[in-house]
C-alpha cells in the first residue's frame, strides 16, 4: 500500500499541474484579449492626437431607432452634431428593442456602459435610484435647460428633486373619427363627441348593422391606443394609481365607475363580438379605423403617418379625449423616450453636450417634421407644426398634438413600487371579463399595491 | 503472502500485451486499465468539464449567493438571510400563481404529448402506403421552431376567423376565445404542443422498429391480437424511450417561457395572469424591476423542484422501466 502511495504523486502532481495549464489558458485568454484590445485602443488615441492638435472624444451612443425611416433622421443629426464642433465624435450604435436595455444593464454592471442611451421615460426613477443613470444635476445647476421641456416631461425625468435624464420625444393620444360615417348617421361632422355620455350616444348612431353582424361599431372604449388604465385616469381628474409620495389612489369612486361604463359597452355589444372584432385587430393586418369598421378610435399623434400613407380616403377629424363630465378635463395619456448617460461613463462631460444638442431646438424638430413625432422641446414643437414640410392636414393634426399634450398626463413608475402593475391589472381584467364586481377588484388591489408600496417604502 | 504471488503472477500478461514494456514495476500498478480508462474517459469530457468549471458552475455558485440578498445588478448586494425565500412563500401571490399556471401545463402537457407520440409513432409503424409521407407531415412541424409557430398560432386560434375555430364551427361547436379567454390560454398552449409531438414520435419510431421481431412472431402464433401484443410486447419494449422522454419533457414543461412570452400581449402573461408561467415571473423579476436576488432565490426553488421531481421518476422508473439489458 505504502509502495503504491508514494508512486501516485508524481502523477497527481502532473495531473494537477496540467489542470492548472488548462485553467490558467482559459484566464489568459480574458486577461490577454482585454490588454491587446485596451492596446489597440490606446494607439489609435496617440495616432489621431499626432493629427489632430486636440484629443477627439468618441462617444458610444445607444439607440433602438434602426428602422428605414428612423435610423437616416437619427444619423443625421448625428452628424450634425459632429460637424457642429471639432471635440467630439458620436458613433451610433443600433441594439434591437429587445435587447437595449439588458445590454446596458449589464455594461453598467461591468462598468463599460455606453456614453449615452435612448431610455423608457416611465422608468426614469428606477434607474435613478439604482445607480444606472447618471445625476445631471451638476450640470443643469450650471446650464439650466429645465424651460426647454414640457413641464409634465421635466417632472418625469427628475427624481428627488434632481434630473437624470433629459426628454427627448413623448406621445400624447386623442379621438379620430370619421366624417363620413358621422354624416351617414346624420350626425355634425364639425362637432365630436365632448363627454362620455355624448361619445355613447354618438357611437350608437354610428353602430351598423346587417342582420346580427355588425358592419360597424360606433366606438369601443378599449379599441385602439387606449385602455381601461387610460379611462380610469381620465375620470379621476387625471389622478394616477400610484404618486410620487407612495400615495395609492386605484379604489376610488370614479376610477370604479370607468370600469363599470366600459362593462356597460361590452353588455351591449356582447363580449363574443367584441372579442371576434378584438382579437383581428391584434393581427394588425388592417387598421379597423382605416378600413371603416368603427367610427371613431383612440390613437396617438402619429396614426396620422398611417391615415396618411394607407387611408387617404378617409375624410377624418380629430378631438380631445371626452371627458367623464362636463368640466371635469380632456385627461389624455402619454408616454415617451430620453436619452440619459448611464452611470459610469467615461466622458460624461462630453456625453453632457451631445444629450443638450439632441434636446435643443434645431434637431427636435428635425425629428418631430421628419418622423411626424412629438417632441419634449416646447419652442421646437411650436415651430414643428408650423413647418412647411408638412402637409396642411399635417400641421392640423400637429398643433392639435401639441395643445393636447397640456392634458396629457405622464404616469412615471415609482422607485418603490416597480411593479405594481402585476398586482392591478389581472384585477382590472377580472373586472372586465366579469369574474369580479369592479368595486371588488380594485379595493383587492389596492390593497395589494399598499402592500407593497409600505413594503418597499420601509 | 499469497496475494503476492498473485500479482507477480500476473506481471507477464500484462507486459505481453506491449503495453508497458520499459517501465518499472509499480508504474504498471498504477496505471490498471481500469484507471486508464477512466483518465481516457475524463479526457473525452475534458471540454464540456473544462465548460462547465470556467462558464457553469461560477455563476450558478454566484447565483445561489445572491439568492440571499437583495442585489440588483448595479448598486446593493446585502445579504439579507432567507428573506427572499420568506417573501416569496409568504407574500409574493404572483409566486403561487405562477407555480399554479405551470403545474397545470406539466400536468396536462406532458402525458398528453407523450401519449400523443406514442400513438402516432405506432400508427405510423404499420405498413400502410404512403407511409413514408405521413411519416415526414407528422414529423414537419418539429423543424419549424420558435416565434414563427408562435404567431401562425396566433393566427389559427384567433377566435372569430382562426382555423380552428372555423373548423370546430363545421361541427356545430362555438369555439372559445383561445388566448383571449383566461380559462381556455393554457389549454390553447397545450394543443400547440400537442401539434408539435413529431420528434418525439421519431424516438419512438426508432426504438419500435428495433424491437426483436421474432416476439411479434411468437406473440401471433400464441394468438395474440394487434392490440394485446402492442400492450404486451411494444410499449414495455419501449418504457426506456417513454421514460427518457417523460423525464426530459418535464424537465423542459418547468421551463416554458417563450411561448408567453410572445403569445400575451406585450408578455404581460396574458388575461387576468393566465399565462404567468414560473420562468415568466421570473424573467419579469430579474428583468423588468431589476429585483435581480429575488430572482436568483426564484430559480434555486424551481432547481430543487425540478430536481426533486426527477429523483421521484427515476425511483418510479425502477418500477415501470424494462431495460432488456439488465437494470441500465
Amino acid at each position: 500500500m505504502r509502495e503504491r502511495t508514494t508512486w501516485t504523486w508524481p502523477r497527481m502532481a502532473v495531473l494537477l499541474v496540467a489542470a492548472s495549464l488548462v485553467l490558467s489558458a482559459c484566464g489568459g485568454r480574458f486577461g490577454g484579449g482585454g490588454s491587446s484590445s485596451s492596446n489597440a485602443g490606446s494607439n489609435t488615441n496617440t495616432d489621431s492626437s499626432n493629427s489632430q492638435a486636440v484629443e477627439k472624444v468618441e462617444l458610444d451612443f445607444w439607440t433602438f431607432w434602426g428602422s428605414e425611416t428612423r435610423r437616416p433622421i437619427i444619423e443625421k443629426i448625428i452628424q450634425d452634431f459632429n460637424q457642429s464642433q471639432d471635440r467630439i465624435t458620436v458613433k451610433h450604435t443600433y441594439l434591437p428593442w429587445g435587447d437595449i436595455w439588458t445590454k446596458n444593464l449589464a455594461a453598467i454592471a461591468a462598468g463599460n456602459p455606453p456614453d449615452v442611451i435612448v431610455n423608457d421615460i416611465a422608468t426614469v426613477a428606477q434607474r435613478a435610484e439604482n445607480k444606472q443613470a447618471a445625476d445631471l444635476s451638476a450640470y443643469t445647476r450650471k446650464e439650466p435647460v429645465e424651460d426647454r421641456f414640457f413641464p409634465e416631461l421635466w417632472q418625469a425625468v427628475t427624481h428627488e428633486g434632481k434630473p437624470y435624464a433629459l426628454p427627448f420625444n413623448t406621445d400624447t393620444r386623442f379621438l379620430y373619427y370619421n366624417k363620413e360615417a358621422f354624416r351617414e348617421a346624420g350626425l355634425d361632422p364639425e362637432k365630436p363627441p365632448g363627454t362620455w355620455a355624448e361619445l355613447e350616444e354618438y357611437a350608437q348612431k354610428l353602430d351598423k348593422k346587417n342582420g346580427d353582424r355588425y358592419e360597424r361599431i360606433g366606438f369601443y372604449p378599449t379599441w385602439g391606443n387606449w385602455g381601461w388604465d387610460s379611462w380610469m385616469i381620465n375620470a379621476d381628474n387625471g389622478r394616477g394609481f400610484v404618486d410620487q409620495e407612495g400615495n395609492v389612489t386605484i379604489h376610488t369612486p370614479r376610477k370604479v365607475e370607468a370600469l363599470k361604463w366600459i362593462n356597460n359597452w361590452t353588455d351591449r355589444l356582447g363580449s363574443s363580438t367584441v372579442n371576434a372584432y378584438k382579437a383581428e385587430f391584434g393581427e394588425q393586418q388592417s387598421n379597423p379605423f382605416i378600413a371603416g369598421k368603427v367610427g371613431m378610435i383612440i390613437e396617438m399623434a402619429t396614426f396620422y403617418t398611417q391615415l396618411r400613407d394607407y387611408g387617404q380616403d378617409v375624410d377624418f377629424g380629430i378631438a380631445p379625449i371626452p371627458e367623464y363630465e362636463e368640466g371635469s378635463g380632456h385627461y389624455s395619456s402619454g408616454g415617451g423616450f430620453v436619452v440619459e448617460i448611464p452611470y459610469g461613463s467615461d466622458h460624461p462631460d462630453e456625453a453632457w453636450e451631445f444629450i443638450k444638442y439632441l434636446t435643443d431646438v434645431e434637431a427636435q424638430k428635425y425629428w418631430a417634421v421628419k418622423n411626424f413625432d412629438n417632441i419634449a422641446n416646447i419652442e421646437a414643437s411650436r415651430q414643428a407644426a408650423g413647418s412647411d414640410e408638412l402637409s396642411e392636414t399635417g400641421r392640423m393634426v400637429y398643433s392639435e398634438a401639441v395643445r393636447n399634450l397640456d392634458v396629457t398626463k405622464m404616469f412615471p413608475i415609482p422607485a418603490f413600487a416597480p411593479d405594481y402593475r402585476s398586482l392591478l391589472n389581472p384585477q382590472a381584467d377580472a373586472a372586465l371579463q366579469g369574474d369580479k364586481m369592479p368595486e371588488e377588484a380594485l379595493e383587492q388591489a389596492q390593497e395589494d399595491v399598499e402592500a407593497l408600496v409600505a413594503r418597499n417604502k420601509q | 503472502m499469497k496475494t503476492k504471488t498473485g500479482r507477480s503472477a500476473l506481471r507477464p500478461s500484462v507486459s505481453s500485451r506491449g503495453h508497458y514494456t520499459g517501465q518499472s514495476a509499480p508504474r504498471k500498478r498504477w496505471l490498471t486499465i481500469e484507471r486508464k480508462e477512466t483518465m481516457q474517459g475524463l479526457l473525452f469530457v475534458s471540454p464540456w468539464l473544462v465548460g462547465f468549471l470556467c462558464f457553469a458552475l461560477g455563476p450558478m455558485l454566484f447565483s445561489l449567493y445572491a439568492s440571499f440578498t437583495n442585489y440588483n445588478i448595479t448598486s446593493r448586494m446585502d445579504f439579507i438571510g432567507l428573506s427572499n425565500y420568506e417573501r416569496m412563500l409568504t407574500i409574493d401571490s404572483l409566486f403561487w400563481i405562477s407555480l399554479y399556471n405551470t403545474l397545470y401545463y406539466v400536468a396536462f402537457m406532458v402525458p398528453l404529448t407523450t401519449a400523443g407520440a406514442v400513438i402516432l409513432a405506432s400508427l405510423l409503424n404499420q405498413t400502410i402506403p404512403g407511409k413514408r409521407i405521413f411519416r415526414t407531415v407528422y414529423y414537419l412541424p418539429a423543424v419549424l421552431s420558435g416565434v414563427g409557430v408562435y404567431l401562425l398560432w396566433m393566427q389559427l386560434l384567433s377566435p372569430s376567423t382562426g382555423l380552428v375555430n372555423t373548423v370546430l364551427g363545421w361541427f356545430g361547436v362555438d369555439g372559445p376565445a383561445w388566448l383571449f379567454d383566461p380559462d381556455w390560454t393554457k389549454p390553447a398552449l397545450i394543443l400547440m404542443k400537442l401539434w408539435g409531438v413529431g420528434s418525439g414520435m421519431l424516438l419512438y419510431l426508432a426504438s419500435m422498429q428495433g424491437v426483436p421481431k421474432q416476439l411479434y412472431e411468437s406473440a401471433e402464433l400464441d394468438g395474440a391480437g394487434p392490440l394485446r401484443r402492442f400492450f404486451t410486447i411494444t410499449l414495455p419494449m419501449i418504457t426506456p424511450i417513454i421514460f427518457f422522454d417523460i423525464v426530459t419533457s418535464t424537465i423542459g414543461g418547468f421551463q416554458v417561457f417563450q411561448e408567453a412570452y410572445v403569445m400575451s400581449e406585450s408578455g404581460d402573461g396574458g388575461p387576468q395572469n393566465s399565462l404567468v408561467f414560473y420562468n415568466l415571473h421570473m424573467w419579469n423579476k430579474a428583468f423588468e424591476v431589476f429585483d435581480m436576488g429575488y430572482a436568483t432565490a426564484m430559480a434555486w426553488v424551481l432547481f430543487t423542484f425540478i430536481m426533486v421531481l426527477t429523483l421521484i421518476n427515476l425511483w418510479l422508473g425502477k418500477r415501470w422501466v424494462y431495460y432488456e439489458g439488465g437494470d441500465r
